[in-house]
């Protein structure tokens, strides 16, 4: 038994991971040059009114806000949800999944090895990131933010995508049906992202501590560095959603 | 002689729909058994359990002495299978796609490989969504016979192929069967398993209807007869013939047509009374069997609920 289906994913999915994280990168780096531009709006805001808003105007406050806060966050879910539900459901529904598993292969091996494809997708499009804001870090006056606070931050939206991709894999592995899966998936990522919020605001603490967002951002690695608690609790919801589903999908059916 | 596969009152119900019922069934070494019925009957279903794709409700199955539950990854390693809805993934080319079927199995000569393509005149180098029908079931094919497995398990193997690679593909498995290769293969055709199969079963609402040697079949079998004679002959002189009773004389006494089922000895001896001036039979079709078998066969297996309904 070779890592094939591994290989097979990966150069299979190329032209989309390849655009896909070329893609997330560009919008992380022009939002992250917009930082000198954004500064000057934020000084000329009263220190007070500033505080109260709570608005940090230095560059990791910036990036944590925009950038690693909106929109690279959510594309890297995209991609987790994407690559988890072609993993096994899409497969299931267009019956291609008959004919791989009739292969010398366990159930278990072929939901690794999508796995392990969608996980270095993930790692891809991490470090492709990390290398363009890297790019623009001394012409974006974001010196303050080191290298490795941004690799840290970076390596928890590797996780966040892998936590979501999981997700979608597993409930795939569970279900077998590519509807079910990106249903489930949204609803989940519009809960973290909520929860992780604006669970302040609503006196309910608590719930942010549900919320794989929290785990990614919460702990600000752009101004501390590695969190590696954070990124234990990714790992291990992860793994607990692709057991999960391949425990289920050892046991049931394959959909015809 | 050894089973190459065992079936034990193997069921499969869906929630309320009967799959399979209690089928029992062995298939011996080196032998092309023929597994016919109509669409829905059960085929299918028997096969997916065999890969372990679909688990038994009740009653167990194995190939090669294998448990598809326990011992899959060895017994796939040694069975090559077609599926009745072949789907492959179209991305890419026909070659690079058999190469990555053949990695999956750790790799299969890559001359066998062009080897059954040229056979089946499958141009390897077509983007497999750009394929007909007829030349995809080929990719399927040659996956399925590539790493020359002990045991072929083919859905339908036939269906979309022209008359001439049918044709090939009979010789396959026939040269496969001589090799000694065991052949499992299902159709709801019966003139395409004749050909080939020793064996035939059919199945029916998920059951067992028929088991036996195509030439067991054969002489419980029908066969048009039509005679004709110098001058007339009685009324009554085929009246009594044994199978005959589908035999009739025409006006003038003249010309005997009809159908014997059966042996055809009594008939050639009563007719050895008279002056014959011309003879027509036709080769006994296993067809007409197979259709009697079908008559009051749903399309599908009836469910628990409509039939109380």
């Amino acid at each position: 038994m070779s890592a094939a289906v591994f290989a097979k994913t990966l150069s299979d999915s190329r032209r989309s991971l390849i655009g896909w994280a070329v893609g997330t990168a560009l919008v992380g780096m022009v939002y992250a040059s917009t930082y000198p531009s954004q500064r000057q709006n934020t000084e000329s805001i009263p220190e007070a009114l500033r505080e109260s808003l709570h608005v940090d105007g230095t560059a990791a406050g910036y990036l944590q806000a925009t950038v690693f806060g909106v929109i690279v966050p959510l594309l890297a879910m995209i991609y987790g949800v994407a690559m988890g539900s072609r993993a096994i459901a899409s497969d299931e529904e267009s019956g291609q999944l008959d004919l791989l598993l009739a292969h010398p292969i366990t159930r278990t091996r072929f939901a690794l090895q999508r796995f392990g494809a969608l996980v270095a997708g993930a790692f891809g499009i991490a470090a492709l990131v990390w290398l363009a804001v890297l790019a623009v870090r001394s012409s974006a006056e974001l010196t303050s933010v080191t290298p490795v606070e941004l690799l840290a931050q970076c390596l928890n939206l590797a996780l966040l995508a892998i936590t979501f991709g999981a997700l979608a894999l597993g409930i795939g592995a569970a279900v077998g049906r590519r509807a079910v899966v990106l249903v489930v998936s949204a609803i989940a990522g519009v809960l973290a992202y909520t929860a992780s919020t604006f669970a302040t605001q609503i006196g309910a603490d608590w719930l942010a501590y549900l919320s794989p967002f929290h785990y990614y951002i919460g702990g600000e690695p752009l101004k501390n560095g590695f969190q590696w608690g954070d990124g234990a609790v990714l790992v291990i919801a992860s793994a607990v959603f692709v057991v999960a589903g391949v425990v289920r999908f050892n046991n049931r059916d394959v959909n015809s | 002689m050894e089973n190459v596969i065992e079936l034990r009152e193997l069921t499969k119900t869906y929630g309320t729909r009967r799959g399979l019922t209690g089928l029992t069934l062995d298939v011996v070494r080196g032998e092309v058994f023929g597994f016919l019925g109509p669409n829905g009957a059960g085929k299918s279903t028997t096969i997916r359990l065999l890969l372990d794709l679909i688990r038994p409700t009740a009653g167990s199955a194995t190939v090669l002495g294998l448990d598809p539950r326990g011992e899959g990854v060895e017994l796939r390693r040694r069975v090559g299978y077609l599926a009745g809805d072949f789907v492959c993934d179209g991305r890419q080319n026909v070659r690079s796609y058999l190469r990555f079927l053949a990695a999956l199995r750790g790799g299969v000569p890559e001359a066998r490989i062009d080897d059954l393509a040229d056979r089946l005149g499958l141009d390897q180098t077509a983007k497999i969504k750009k394929l007909s029908k007829g030349n995809r079931q080929k990719v399927g094919l040659v996956q399925a016979f590539m790493h020359t497995p002990e045991v072929l398990i083919l859905d339908e193997p036939t269906s979309g192929l022209d008359p001439l690679v049918q044709q090939t593909f009979l010789d396959m498995v026939a040269e496969a069967a001589a090799g000694g290769q065991t052949v499992f293969m299902s159709s709801h055709i019966m003139s395409e398993v004749e050909a080939v199969a020793h064996r035939v079963g059919i199945i029916r609402d998920g059951r067992l209807v028929a088991l036996d040697t195509v030439a067991n079949l054969r002489t419980g079998t029908v066969r048009d007869v039509e005679v004709t004679f110098e001058t007339s002959v009685p009324a009554t002189a085929f009246a009594d013939l044994p199978g005959a009773s589908r035999l009739s004389l025409d006006e003038t006494g003249t010309t005997l047509s009809g159908q014997v089922a059966g042996s055809p000895d009594a008939l050639i001896k009563a007719l050895s009374r008279y002056t014959v001036t011309s003879l027509r039979a036709t080769e006994p079709a296993l067809e007409e069997l197979f259709h009697s078998y079908y008559e009051g066969a749903e399309a599908a297996p009836r469910t628990e609920s409509a039939r109380i309904a």
